[in-house]
């Protein structure tokens, strides 16, 4: 049986497309058979991340309206074994997602796959509602900053009360924190909210802290997911979340100031 | 960096206001997730208990409730018939209703009728 995980944050541009590219791929990389599926229909953008955009023929929609199969849908990743594309419609709107017909392809990619990743858009309207309601876990991706932090708490709400598991009263969808674009330095300074602030409010379990990285933009730069790059902070910070997503304990890193030498102190401006 | 920036006193960290901020604004929408989904069904019962004693515009009736620190309002605005109007509305009411149990005269003496609106009527909650 096949997990469902949705990567959702209520708000936008906090970087649940760029986790849901190097979640599913680490999950990958440790051998599971993942699907990464783009629930954003008319702003489809996870295959320009993936790396697959010229790839695209069928999608999500397609098949949702007998208009394709799945086989013909799914686009194998030419990177990773066990990795597939499940991306969306460009024309169409969030009305073209049914429950029935989310609940249909969902059930077929189960018989298949280890994992299925929902990449929800932002708001809590239909097409991040249908990402998140068939879901058994949440990953909330959060940024140290209010509103995102304010907009986390209310996805949180929604997934308690508007999910299949609380409709149907079972056991509820497990819901870790993801903390992105997290900045030790702006944190020491006062400037940034702290992990643990964030912690504090949300109330849920800390997955990882992905470290403010210029590495995210060059790997989307080239559609590359991030966890690929396996020199950067970023890079790493992924792998560490998946592994503890998988329930290794593995301690975080990156939440504290790097200790610069003198040498790397006048030379700030390249790091 | 100024000269003058080592005499001030150091201001609060932002960081610390935008989670006093959250704390506070938080605070208030989960408890009104939880919260307000009875007021609909609490504004139709209340209407139809008054209904059976007062002929009211259910149009003129506002039920709000507002979350104050530690103590809550909930506020009922029913803007009752004028006296003139009142007085035949209750008897098309007494008639619709034969005798009404606990409804004995005291509606018709206009004890509950205001000159025009009746506000705030208003019930106090301590959480």
């Amino acid at each position: 049986m096949s997990k469902i995980i949705v990567m959702t944050s209520g708000k936008g541009g906090v970087g649940k497309t760029t986790s849901s590219a190097a979640f599913a791929t680490g999950l990958a990389l440790r051998g599971f058979k993942t699907v990464v599926i783009d629930f954003d229909v008319g702003l489809r953008n996870l295959d320009l991340v993936m790396g697959c955009e010229r790839r695209v023929v069928f999608d999500f929609i397609n098949v949702i309206n007998g208009e394709a199969k799945l086989s013909q849908a799914l686009i194998k990743d030419k990177r990773i074994d066990n990795l597939y594309i499940l991306p969306t419609s460009q024309t169409r709107d969030k009305d073209a997602l049914t429950r029935e017909g989310v609940e249909r392809v969902l059930n077929d990619l189960s018989k298949e796959f280890d994992y299925i990743l929902c990449d929800s858009p932002a708001g809590i309207e239909r097409g991040a509602l249908m990402s998140l309601y068939f879901a058994d876990h949440a990953i909330i991706v959060t940024n140290p900053e209010v509103s995102s932090v304010r907009d986390s708490d209310r996805i949180l709400g929604v997934l308690n009360s508007r999910s299949r598991r609380a409709e149907q009263g079972l056991e509820p969808v497990s819901q870790q924190l993801l903390l992105t674009r997290y900045d030790p330095e702006r944190v020491e300074k006062g400037e940034m909210l702290k992990v643990d602030d964030v912690l504090e409010i949300l109330a849920i379990p800390l997955l990882g802290v992905i470290p403010e990285s210029q590495a995210v933009l060059r790997a989307s730069n080239v559609g590359m997911p991030v966890i690929l790059d396996e020199a950067s902070n970023a890079g790493q910070a992924y792998t560490d979340a998946v592994g503890r997503f998988l329930g290794e304990e593995i301690e975080h890193r990156f939440v504290n100031p790097q200790k610069k030498g003198l040498f790397s102190r006048l030379l700030r401006r390249s790091a | 960096m100024s000269i003058f920036s080592f005499f001030r006193s150091a201001p609060r960290p932002s960081a610390v206001q935008a989670k006093e901020r959250l704390q506070i604004v938080m605070a208030h929408e989960r408890a009104g997730r939880t919260g307000p989904d009875y007021l609909p069904m609490l504004q139709q019962e209340l209407l139809a208990v008054i209904a059976k004693y007062i002929d009211i515009d259910q149009n003129k009736v506002e039920v709000k409730l507002d979350r104050g620190g530690d103590c809550s309002t909930l506020e009922l605005n029913i803007e009752l018939p004028a006296r003139e109007q009142l007085k035949s509305a209750m008897a098309a009411v007494k008639q619709a209703k034969p005798e009404p149990k606990a409804a004995s005269g005291e509606g018709e003496d206009g004890k509950l009728a205001a000159n025009g609106p009746l506000t705030n009527g208003g019930v106090k909650k301590r959480h």
